[in-house]
């Protein structure tokens, strides 16, 4: 029935035209970059499109999606509440060496393996997050400065681990030995499989408690004004612990289906190079931490950085150029929110 | 010729108009009241006076000449000076350091301490401004700290000065005593603006008003000739009830008690000193007191954001000292907090989810952790409809809105508790007579439907027209219990000054 007020609510909370904007503008600079160096710029368009949203593209652009979708949401919850979750690296690694070790220990083999595996990854590295959201209720440790250092260990352990103790002397390079075939993740076509369902499962789970459930509503408002939030009798220290175990354990959830889906194992420092928590943590900002607007923007960063391998493939325009039109969108957007907050 | 003059002043902020057109001649040596209620545009002109704000049109005179001020410098190089609401001081600098500050006096490139010294205590001594100009300003009264901001527009030689709501913070005598330092100033050929919501204040000490409404100057009044029902017709364009209408209070069962109730502060001595208080079902407790001898805290540990050092809280006989906010609320307690903005909403979100917090978690808004959205839309409607709330739709963020408007919607959120307890702090504070009237209005209501009142708040004619009871609290002690009988602004002011009952 109401519908069409609350589209323009959702509208109106994702920004539609400063995102145009400045995407254009990103796309005009980006374009005269190109143009300096002797290209063509809708050449070097046509092909980041071509190669990331054609038919034959789509899944790779989906497969790079799964998991920046995934630490897109694992900062975005945070921040919905005004938290910030920095330790995403810590939480990604601790869940894939869980997902890469459990199923070589665990008897009986199969889909009940990677659903154990999964779970205890989230269980692992929620648990992990959770204890920077206890350090700052109990300790008074300001939780963007614990969520980070405690990333360090986490990084530093798992890293020694598949170093020494459960490093695959086969190989000889630093990574835990291959998982299990009947352990692995179902592949659904190409390079997908059914850990990007999970996380589009998780991406509508986190809109739907964003938007309908009482949890979503006390974490909005803590968002908006902490004190507000206490005033009325929200529990502030075990909301702030909840939403940490959640964040992180999504982070674990992203660790545990790279292993189990495309790795196989766990190899030292392969989650953590392509840095899918700053990105995520990016696309999350740009909207405040709002579920809907953050996955959006991280499909987007996907297409773009998918269609840049694309471009640099097809012309000979290097793929640093998404790079530099992320950058553009990201400053433009964030100019305009900052802006926007001093005038009001 | 006028000393001062402003012309047809304009100034808008996006759609709305502040200054419509606002004219205002003052001459020298007067003291002239601006009045007006909140969002008549009053602080705009004194920003735009003192060049804080540029005007869209119009032009300010001094002496008959056009100036034009970009910044408070420009401004203060003209004599203009002012005292803002909340003083613009360097709590750990000294008194000479704070009033030399931007013109100190130099030999060579160095501060000439000692010339800077004699300078402000010369300067103090003219004016009878009695400060130490070796303390350090953090340590002063709130008073005192006044006197010191006074100090530095006369350094300036400030020969027009400003004073925005100077007495908001005050005891009555040191609201006498500055009013006697703004006559002396006025005497030897200063100009004095005054801005002011009081009425009593603008009969004491001015010699004419300037009534603003809606932006735009609508009465220049002769305040001998002028009485306070004239001022106000002129405020607000219609007439009021100055006097608040209730009838006996009928006071059942004890529904809020605290016993030595203790909150410990950062020096050694307590913020909240072992504080006992009872309010009864149906009466209203007033707590006097300037703002800041412990008011805040003591209120914070009654309802659960401050944890107590000591003492007990019991709300309807349940002990909830160790208890946090959501359990208290559940026991009976419904809060307007002192500040509406920082604490009693959230001002970018929605009428809606503003006027939901506290019933999230219970039918008809939620059902199984799931919250129901026509229901809280439901709901806003109705409540912004009974409170008369002023807002386009239940959609809109409550950050636009005035803070009358915004006051409603706190009020009408806690008043929808159904809680047998009431804690009001500050309700009117900032608000105009309109507002404030429906507020004191719903308060006696709320009293005489059975629910235990307490009243907190430094507005001393507040306290004394709502409470059936008044307590008044100096450096977190409670120093009296009065009946209203024996309560009077004679009585509760020296209190509030902090002379206990036997000595004054």
């Amino acid at each position: 029935m109401n519908g069409a007020p609350r589209w323009t609510a959702v509208a109106l909370r994702l920004r539609p035209p400063p995102v145009a904007i400045a995407i254009l503008f990103a796309a005009l600079t980006g374009g005269a970059l190109v143009l300096v160096s002797g290209h063509d710029p809708l050449q070097a368009y046509a092909e980041i499109v071509r190669g990331s949203l054609s038919r034959d593209s789509l899944p790779d652009t989906l497969n790079w999606a799964t998991p920046l979708v995934g630490m897109t949401l694992a900062a975005a919850l945070p921040l919905r509440g005004g938290m910030v979750n920095l330790g995403g690296d810590g939480q990604l690694v601790i869940g894939g060496l869980i997902g890469a070790l459990l199923p070589l220990v665990l008897p009986g083999q199969g889909a009940l393996v990677s659903i154990v595996a999964l779970g205890a990854a989230a269980l692992g590295a929620g648990l992990y997050a959770m204890l920077a959201a206890w350090g700052e209720t109990r300790h008074g440790i300001p939780m963007l400065i614990s969520s980070l250092l405690l990333s360090y260990p986490a990084v530093g352990v798992t890293s020694y681990l598949a170093r020494f103790p459960f490093r695959d002397v086969a190989t000889g390079l630093p990574q835990t030995p291959m998982i299990p075939e009947a352990a692995r993740l179902y592949t659904l076509s190409g390079p997908l499989d059914a850990g990007s369902l999970l996380i589009a499962a998780i991406a509508a789970a986190a809109i739907f408690v964003d938007r309908r459930t009482v949890v979503g509503y006390e974490l909005r408002m803590r968002g908006k004004n902490l004190r507000f939030a206490g005033y009325g009798g929200v529990r502030l220290d075990r909301q702030a612990m909840r939403t940490m175990f959640a964040s992180g354990a999504i982070a674990g959830v992203v660790g545990a289906i790279l292993v189990l889906g495309s790795q196989f194992r766990f190899i030292d420092d392969a989650l953590l190079s392509p840095s899918y928590t700053w990105s995520g943590l990016m696309a999350a900002l740009l909207v405040g931490g709002e579920p809907a607007g953050a996955i959006l923007s991280a499909l987007f960063f996907s297409a773009l950085q998918t269609g840049g391998f694309a471009m640099q493939r097809e012309t000979s325009v290097p793929r640093v150029l998404t790079l530099v039109l992320q950058a553009i969108v990201i400053l433009f957007l964030a100019m305009r929110q900052g802006v926007g907050r001093r005038a009001s | 010729m006028p000393e001062i003059e402003a012309v047809g002043i304009v100034k808008r902020y996006g759609g709305l108009v502040a200054n419509d057109g606002v004219d205002l001649s003052v001459d020298r040596g007067e003291i002239h009241g601006v009045m007006g209620e909140n969002g008549a545009g009053k602080t705009t002109l004194m920003s735009i006076l003192f060049g804080l704000q540029t005007p869209d049109a119009g032009e300010i005179r001094i002496h008959g000449a056009p100036v034009r001020f970009h910044s408070p410098i420009d401004a203060m190089a003209a004599g203009m000076g002012m005292v803002h609401q909340s003083f613009k001081l360097f709590a750990s600098l000294e008194v000479w350091e704070n009033i030399v500050y931007g013109a100190e006096p130099r030999r060579g490139p160095f501060i000439d301490r000692r010339a800077a010294r004699a300078q402000v205590a010369e300067l103090a001594g003219r004016h009878r401004l009695a400060v130490d100009p070796d303390a350090t300003v953090g340590e002063l009264s709130v008073g005192v700290r006044q006197r010191v901001e006074i100090l530095k527009a006369l350094y300036r030689d400030a020969r027009v000065l400003i004073l925005d709501e100077p007495t908001a913070v005050l005891t009555p005598p040191e609201r006498d005593a500055l009013f006697g330092v703004l006559r002396r100033l006025a005497a030897e050929g200063r100009t004095v603006l005054l801005v002011t919501h009081k009425l009593h204040e603008a009969a004491a000490i001015t010699d004419r008003v300037t009534v603003l409404r809606d932006g735009r100057t609508v009465a220049v009044l002769r305040t001998a000739e002028t009485s306070a029902r004239d001022i106000i017709r002129a405020m607000i364009g219609r007439n009021v009830n100055l006097i608040v209408e209730k009838g006996p209070a009928q006071a059942g069962a004890p529904s809020l008690a605290a016993v030595d109730l203790t909150v410990a502060g950062a020096a050694a001595k307590p913020v909240v000193d072992r504080v006992s208080l009872t309010v009864r079902a149906g009466e209203i407790v007033g707590i006097a007191g300037v703002a800041g001898n412990g008011q805040s805290e003591l209120v914070e540990a009654l309802v659960g954001l401050r944890p107590p050092d000591g003492g007990r809280v019991e709300i309807c006989g349940i002990d909830v000292t160790a208890a946090d906010v959501e359990t208290r609320r559940a026991a009976g307690l419904a809060y307007v907090p002192e500040d509406r903005a920082a604490v009693g909403s959230a001002l970018t979100a929605s009428a809606a989810d503003n006027l939901a917090m506290g019933f999230q978690r219970a039918a008809p808004l939620a059902r199984g952790g799931l919250i129901n959205p026509v229901a809280i839309a439901e709901r806003a409607r109705a409540l912004i409809r009974r409170y008369a709330i002023r807002i386009s739709s239940e959609r809109a963020a409550v950050g636009k809105l005035s803070g009358g408007n915004l006051q409603k919607v706190v009020v009408a959120r806690e008043l929808s508790h159904d809680a047998p307890v009431l804690i009001a702090e500050q309700p009117t504070r900032g608000l105009d007579i309109g507002a404030t009237e429906t507020i004191h209005a719903r308060l006696i209501a709320e009293r005489d439907n059975g629910r235990a009142v307490l009243l907190v708040s430094a507005e001393l004619a507040e306290i004394l027209a709502l409470s059936d009871r008044v307590l008044v609290m100096f450096e977190g002690r409670v120093l009296a219990d009065l009946a209203q009988a024996e309560a009077d602004e004679d009585s509760v002011g020296l209190l509030m000054a902090g002379r206990t009952w036997e000595s004054a």
